[in-house]
């Protein structure tokens, strides 16, 4: 199958790309790599965060450079968001906590822009609202996907930081929840059970690791 | 949806149900499979003829190039100390950020150097989950015999019995600084197995383990004194004059220019080297997976070992075009998605070692049972739609939030519909020669992660790679803390006597390599009148509002 060419626009210069190949790829290919900040290639880093317009009257928006296929008439525009800082999450966080670690938390207007921008389809605004009536554990779940790329930050008016809030809560519960009992052999048992695996011979030591692992200890 | 591949995909659906309860298919001549379809058994290595592995064992042939290459500093460098720190660390993924992390509170002044970002790593991108013996009738010891075993029993032992043992101690270590790993309903951790795993061992968080790990981990690291500098590539270590390493050149990519560091202790956590793309393979690799830290390395006089063996993931994407390469989680075999040809066989056991069903997918596609994409590439069907005819409808998106995702943008829904999948290249098994302590074979130099060989042997199983950047990230920088020198000179004297030493050699390759090839991304110095001009003409441009459409 012979590749189609389109032709798409970045930072206002018309370069040729490939059908089907993402944003990334067509840059690399059009020796503009650096026009766009790119980490992971694989939509989980945040770096290569864009806003794009098309030809044919779609409304554009926020998208990641590494995920998005190019198409034709597609104008792309670097959208680098510079990260904020952190705020010390805190174990068995309140809602009262959470206000004063990030101020702005009510100032939120309900405009939604911060769901459309989320490259990752989390219902942003919706979480922010939960944010706000202290529903940490739902909140935490809806972060769970977030890979920090900053946008609901960068296009929020009203300076409410939903993406660091995500990050705090979930931490903050991370390190309520105790940590479940670990099970432990008898030393002098798991010492033996080394000293039968840990065998100078590589052969025997290979042989005697397939025969432990079956059962999980020295048969005998 | 992928009209190309119906009569193929009929094949599978229709065979679908038989499949289901049948016993998976043993895979009987593992050792044949790997030795004539497994890219590390296929003669495309050489042995090097410069530094400490000169003559010895075989590298593969694009990273022996890199191995052997000039340095990018000029010849006339002279290194003139610009930041002064107790601890270096290079490279910003999970085992530099947990190593910073530990040194936190200690006293000594750390900056950690990354030539993307802080957080763009393998790390981030790894899916599936990390091991820790945490189940009833699991123990460090099974641990050990299982990755030993997959290993091919070529992993250090001494190492290794420290990862296992550590395993427990760190997921405790990760839930207090706020990791979220998924639960049963009484509360204990989710376990699943992985494959080569004689027990349920791998815990995670969905299908974004290393996100939520990297992220939790940027997040505290930025709550440390540490200094971090973003955009600062790892050009050349520097020595003593007297061997020991003392410091490395970096090049600031915004500013342009190099910045001499002298350090007290410099810990490489550099990753791996995917995007130098072995054999044209496709990887699931970062974009800074470009081996630098081995370079560098190399060129102080450590050794390397294993660095014949790289991991070939069974399952990266094989289509859409603009996936390719990308991962596919082996937890998604795992809980009870097939592997199936193009004629809708079974054709082995998903949960074989990672080497063995790569080499039987290469098998099955070079000997005509694959599906060829409408770009040409051959591959052959992962049935994940089993998933929730196994587990219960739903059960696929809840766990896998990462792979729907990728997928749906394109109108693939893997519940619904197989995926395709071709061997990505995924792991350096080896890498720098550590001992128990993270220390390498030169004085001053400490090495953690993905970046050091030994630990996982010839092949390394499904998390290990999580769980060892947190056991040697800590462990590299506790040997640090208990062993750190005073400060010693500046000098490119183990430059100089690599660079005498490859003088018989007519390449001209000059790394490490640092960006993919393919991206043209490249080290461009600014001489400093041109830095005032871009300065004042960068000011001009102004970002169109995201939400004027």
């Amino acid at each position: 199958m012979t590749e189609k060419t389109v032709e798409i626009k970045i930072s206002g210069k018309t370069i040729q790309a490939k059908a089907g190949e993402t944003i990334v790829h067509a840059l690399w290919a059009a020796d503009m790599a650096e026009s766009v900040k790119t980490g992971c290639a694989g939509g989980v880093c945040g770096a290569c965060t864009v806003t794009l317009r098309y030809s044919d009257g779609r409304t554009g928006g926020t998208e990641l450079a590494c995920m998005k296929p190019v198409e034709a008439g597609m104008e792309i525009f670097p959208c680098p968001v510079a990260e904020d800082a952190p705020v010390l999450p805190v174990p068995n966080p309140e809602l009262s906590t959470l206000q004063s670690a990030f101020p702005t938390l009510n100032r939120c207007t309900k405009c939604d822009s911060c769901t459309t921008a989320c490259p990752m389809s989390i219902p942003v605004m919706d979480s922010v609202l939960r944010m706000q009536k202290g529903e940490f554990s739902a909140v935490a779940e809806d972060f769970t996907t977030c890979i920090h790329c900053g946008l609901c930050r960068f296009v929020c008016e009203d300076k409410v930081k939903p993406h660091n809030m995500g990050l705090w809560v979930r931490r903050s519960l991370g390190m309520s929840r105790d940590f479940p009992i670990v099970k432990t052999t008898a030393e002098q048992e798991a010492e033996q059970e080394w000293q039968y695996l840990l065998v100078e011979d590589r052969e025997v030591r290979l042989q005697r690791a397939r025969q432990f692992r079956s059962s999980g200890r020295i048969e005998p | 949806m992928m009209e190309w591949a119906k009569e193929s995909l009929e094949k599978l659906e229709a065979s679908r149900l038989t499949r289901l309860n049948q016993p998976a298919p043993r895979p009987d001549e593992s050792d044949a499979i790997l030795k004539q379809y497994h890219p590390d058994y296929l003669g495309h290595e050489r042995t090097l003829e410069v530094g400490p592995n000169a003559g010895e064992e075989k590298f593969p042939l694009e990273l022996a190039q890199l191995l052997e290459g000039d340095s990018p500093l000029e010849p006339d460098y002279v290194p003139k100390v610009e930041i002064e720190t107790d601890v270096l660390i290079i490279g910003g993924g999970g085992a530099g950020a947990t190593a910073a992390l530990t040194l936190e509170g200690s006293g000594l002044s750390v900056h950690l150097a990354t030539k993307l970002r802080l957080g763009d790593s393998n790390t981030v991108m790894a899916e599936g989950g990390i091991q820790s013996a945490l189940a009833d009738d699991d123990s460090p010891r099974r641990h050990f015999a299982d990755a030993l075993v997959g290993g091919h029993g070529d992993n250090d032992p001494d190492l290794l019995r420290i990862l296992c043992e550590q395993g427990p101690e760190s997921i405790r270590w990760l839930s207090q600084i706020g990791c979220l790993f998924d639960q049963n309903e009484d509360g204990r951790f989710r376990l699943r197995g992985g494959g080569g795993t004689s027990v349920p061992r791998v815990l995670a968080c969905r299908d974004y383990t290393g996100l939520e790990i990297m992220r939790v981990l940027k997040d505290a690291v930025r709550l440390t004194g540490t200094h971090i500098l973003e955009e600062h590539v790892a050009m050349e270590l520097v020595d003593d004059g007297k061997g020991r390493v003392t410091g490395a050149i970096l090049f600031d990519r915004n500013a342009g220019k190099t910045v001499c560091v002298s350090a007290r202790a410099v810990i490489m956590a550099t990753g791996g080297s995917g995007q130098i793309r072995l054999h044209g393979f496709p990887t699931s690799n970062h974009v800074g997976a470009t081996g630098d830290g081995l370079v560098l390395a190399y060129r102080q006089g450590c050794r390397l070992i294993h660095l014949d063996s790289y991991q070939y993931h069974p399952s990266g994407a094989c289509y859409p075009e603009a996936l390719a390469g990308q991962l596919v989680t082996e937890a998604i075999r795992s809980i009870g998605a097939q592997v199936v040809n193009a004629q809708g066989v079974h054709f082995i056991d998903e949960m074989a070692y990672r080497d063995v069903l790569a080499g039987a997918i290469i098998k099955e596609t070079a000997e005509g049972r694959g599906v060829k994409t409408p770009h040409g590439k051959v591959g052959v069907w992962l049935d994940t739609p089993m998933i929730d005819l196994k587990k219960g409808a739903g059960t696929l998106a809840h766990q896998f939030p990462g792979l729907i995702h990728r997928f749906e943008r394109y109108n693939i829904d893997p519940a619904k519909k197989p995926i395709l999948i071709y061997p990505t290249l995924h792991y350096q098994n080896g890498g720098i020669r550590v001992d128990a302590e993270c220390k390498t074979d030169i004085a001053g130099l400490w090495a953690c992660g993905e970046v050091t060989g030994g630990l996982h042997g010839k092949n390394r199983l499904m998390g290990n790679s999580l769980l060892d950047i947190t056991v040697f990230g800590r462990r590299s920088a506790e040997s640090v803390l208990s062993n750190i020198p005073e400060r010693g000179a500046v000098t490119l004297n183990n430059l100089n006597r690599f660079r005498a030493e490859r003088g018989k050699i007519e390449s001209a390759t000059v790394s490490p390599q640092f960006f993919p090839s393919a991206s043209g991304m490249k080290l461009q110095p600014v001489a400093e009148e041109e830095k005032q001009e871009t300065d004042s003409a960068s000011s001009d441009f102004e970002p169109p509002n995201p939400f004027n459409f």
